[in-house]
C-alpha cells in the first residue's frame, strides 16, 4: 500500500472515532437535561433545629460580675472622683469575689464604668469601677427576701415565691443588718455549727466589726434547729439543715438579698 | 506556689477550665492521658485555643463528624452568649435591640440542637467576658458583623468535610441562616450587606485565631468551694 493511501485511511478512522465520541457526549448531555429526568431528593437532616425561644419570660433578672483585679471604688464614674472603698479579686472565703451590677456610664474619655454594690461598711454603698476591673457577666432570676419581723425567708424566681422557711436572726445586741445585699459565695460547710451549707452575703455586721474576716453575714444551716424560729444568732440568718440544702438547690450566687 | 502554676498568670488549665469545657473537648479528641497532662500544665490564652485547634488523630469518620459538630457548637455558644448578654444588659436601642432578640433566640436554638444531637459528647459551655462590647451600640454591631461573617466562613469551611449527608443537610441549613444574620448585622452597621460575588471559607485554625484575638474566652469564677465558714454565725 502506498504511503498516501495509508495516511488517508488513518485520518478517516480518526475522524469516525471523533464523530462517534461527540455524538455519544451529545446524546448523554441531552438525556441529562431532559425536563422530566428526576433529580435526587434532598437529604433528610440528621436532626431538627427547635423553634427559637425569646427571653420574654425571664423578666426579673439581676446582673453580677466577677472582680478580676484589685480596684478602687469611686464615688462617680470618673478616675478623679473620691475613693469610697476597694475591691479584691478574692473573698475572705477564698472564692472569686463578685459584685452586683446596678448601672453603667461612659466618662469623658470614652471609658465604660460600672456601678456596683460594694460589700463594705457602711451598708448599701454603691460606687463605680472601670469595666476592665470586672470579668464575665452573669444573670440571675432569683431574689431572697428576709423578713426580720416575721422571722421568715422567701426565695422568689421571676417574682414568684419558690421557697419559704422559718429562720433565726441576730439578737438585740448583734442585730442582722437591713438593706439590699447579694449572695457572693457558697460553701459546702465543714462545720456542724454552720450546718451542711453556707452562703456568704455582701452584708456585714455593724457591731461585730472585729469578727474574723470582717464580720460578714451568712445564710446557713445549724446544729440547733430547736432554736428556730428566733432571735438567736450573731447576725447571720440560720435555717434548718433540710431548708438550707433545698435553698442550695434553688439559689445561685449573685442572687440579690433584701433584708427588711 | 503549687507546682504547675503559671508564674505569669497564676493559673493552671484546671483553674481556667472550671466547668470542664476545654478538657472535655481534649478528652474527646485525644483521650484521657493528654487531658490529664494538660490539666496540670501552665497555660496562656493562646495556648489554650491552640490545644483546641489540634486535629483529631486516627479517629473513625464518625468521630471526625463529632469533632466538627463540637467545633460548630463552640462557635454557637459564643454567638448565643453574645446576643443573649446584649439583650439582658439592655444597652442597645432601636432596630439593633429588636435584632438581638431575634438572632439571640435563633443562636440559642442552634446550641440546643447541637447539644441534643451530641448528647454526652457535647463540649461544655465556656465562660465569656465580652469586656463591655455588649454595652456599646457601635462596638456591639461591629463585633456582630465580625462574628456572623466568621460563622458563615466557618460553616463553609467544615460542611464539605462532614462524612454524613444528613449532617451536611443540617450544616447547610444553618449556614444560610448565619448568612442572613450577617447581612442583617451589616445592614444595621450601615455597610453593604452583600458586596461579594464569592465568599471564601475559613479553616478552623484561622477561625480560632480570630476568636482568640478577641480575648472573649474568660476564666470562670470559682464562687463555690468546701470549707469552714467564718461568718458571724
Amino acid at each position: 500500500m502506498r504511503g498516501s493511501t495509508r495516511i488517508t485511511l488513518v485520518a478517516g478512522a480518526v475522524a469516525v472515532l471523533v464523530v462517534a465520541l461527540v455524538a455519544a457526549r451529545f446524546t448523554s448531555s441531552t438525556a441529562a437535561t431532559q425536563p422530566d429526568a428526576p433529580l435526587p431528593a434532598p437529604a433528610q437532616p440528621a436532626f431538627v433545629i427547635p423553634e427559637p425561644e425569646g427571653l420574654a419570660g425571664e423578666r426579673a433578672t439581676s446582673r453580677w460580675s466577677t472582680v478580676v483585679r484589685a480596684v478602687t471604688v469611686r464615688e462617680a464614674a470618673d478616675p478623679a472622683a473620691p475613693a469610697i472603698a476597694s475591691l479584691s479579686p478574692r473573698t475572705p472565703e477564698d472564692t472569686t469575689n463578685v459584685v452586683l451590677v446596678e448601672g453603667s456610664a461612659v466618662d469623658d474619655a470614652g471609658r465604660l464604668w460600672i456601678a456596683v454594690r460594694v460589700p463594705a461598711l457602711p451598708q448599701n454603698v454603691t460606687g463605680w469601677v472601670p469595666r476592665s476591673a470586672l470579668g464575665a457577666n452573669s444573670f440571675v432570676r432569683t431574689r431572697l427576701v428576709v423578713d426580720l419581723e416575721e422571722l421568715h425567708a422567701t426565695l422568689l424566681r421571676d417574682g414568684r415565691p419558690i421557697f419559704e422557711a422559718d429562720i433565726g436572726i441576730g439578737g438585740p445586741a448583734v442585730p442582722t443588718p437591713t438593706g439590699e445585699f447579694y449572695v457572693r459565695s457558697k460553701l459546702r460547710s465543714l462545720s456542724r455549727f454552720y450546718g451542711p451549707l453556707a452562703f456568704g452575703t455582701s452584708a456585714r455586721s455593724a457591731v461585730l466589726t472585729d469578727w474574723p474576716d470582717g464580720g460578714f453575714i451568712g445564710v446557713h444551716g445549724t446544729d440547733r434547729p430547736d432554736l428556730l424560729p428566733g432571735r438567736v444568732s450573731h447576725g447571720c440568718i440560720r435555717m434548718r439543715n433540710e431548708d438550707i440544702l433545698e435553698l442550695g438547690r434553688l439559689m445561685p450566687v449573685g442572687t440579690p438579698v433584701t433584708i427588711r | 506556689m503549687p507546682s504547675g502554676r503559671s508564674l505569669e498568670t497564676g493559673l493552671t488549665l484546671g483553674d481556667v477550665d472550671v466547668d470542664g469545657a476545654i478538657l472535655e473537648r481534649i478528652e474527646c479528641v485525644h483521650g484521657d492521658s493528654r487531658s490529664a497532662f494538660l490539666r496540670k500544665a501552665t497555660i496562656g490564652g493562646a495556648a489554650l485555643l491552640g490545644v483546641l485547634a489540634l486535629p483529631p488523630a486516627g479517629k473513625a469518620q464518625s468521630a471526625k463528624d463529632v469533632d466538627i459538630l463540637n467545633y460548630a457548637l463552640t462557635l454557637e455558644y459564643l454567638q448565643a452568649a453574645f446576643y443573649t448578654e446584649a439583650e439582658q444588659v439592655r444597652a442597645l436601642r432601636g432596630r439593633a435591640r429588636r435584632a438581638v432578640e431575634v438572632v439571640g433566640a435563633v443562636e440559642r436554638a442552634h446550641v440546643t440542637a447541637f447539644r441534643d444531637a451530641l448528647g454526652r459528647a457535647a463540649v461544655a459551655r465556656p465562660t465569656f467576658n465580652f469586656r463591655g462590647v455588649t454595652e456599646n451600640q457601635t462596638q456591639f454591631l461591629r463585633t456582630a458583623v465580625a462574628f456572623e461573617d466568621l460563622a458563615v466562613a466557618a460553616y463553609k469551611g467544615q460542611a464539605p468535610r462532614l462524612a454524613s449527608d444528613a449532617l451536611l443537610a443540617v450544616a447547610v441549613s444553618i449556614h444560610s441562616v448565619e448568612a442572613r444574620h450577617a447581612a442583617w448585622m451589616r445592614y444595621l452597621f450601615d455597610i453593604t450587606p452583600a458586596a461579594n460575588a464569592f465568599d471564601e471559607p475559613l479553616s478552623r485554625p484561622e477561625v480560632l485565631r480570630i476568636v482568640a484575638s478577641t480575648n472573649f474566652i474568660a476564666a470562670a469564677g470559682r464562687t463555690e468551694r468546701e470549707g469552714t465558714p467564718r461568718f458571724t454565725g
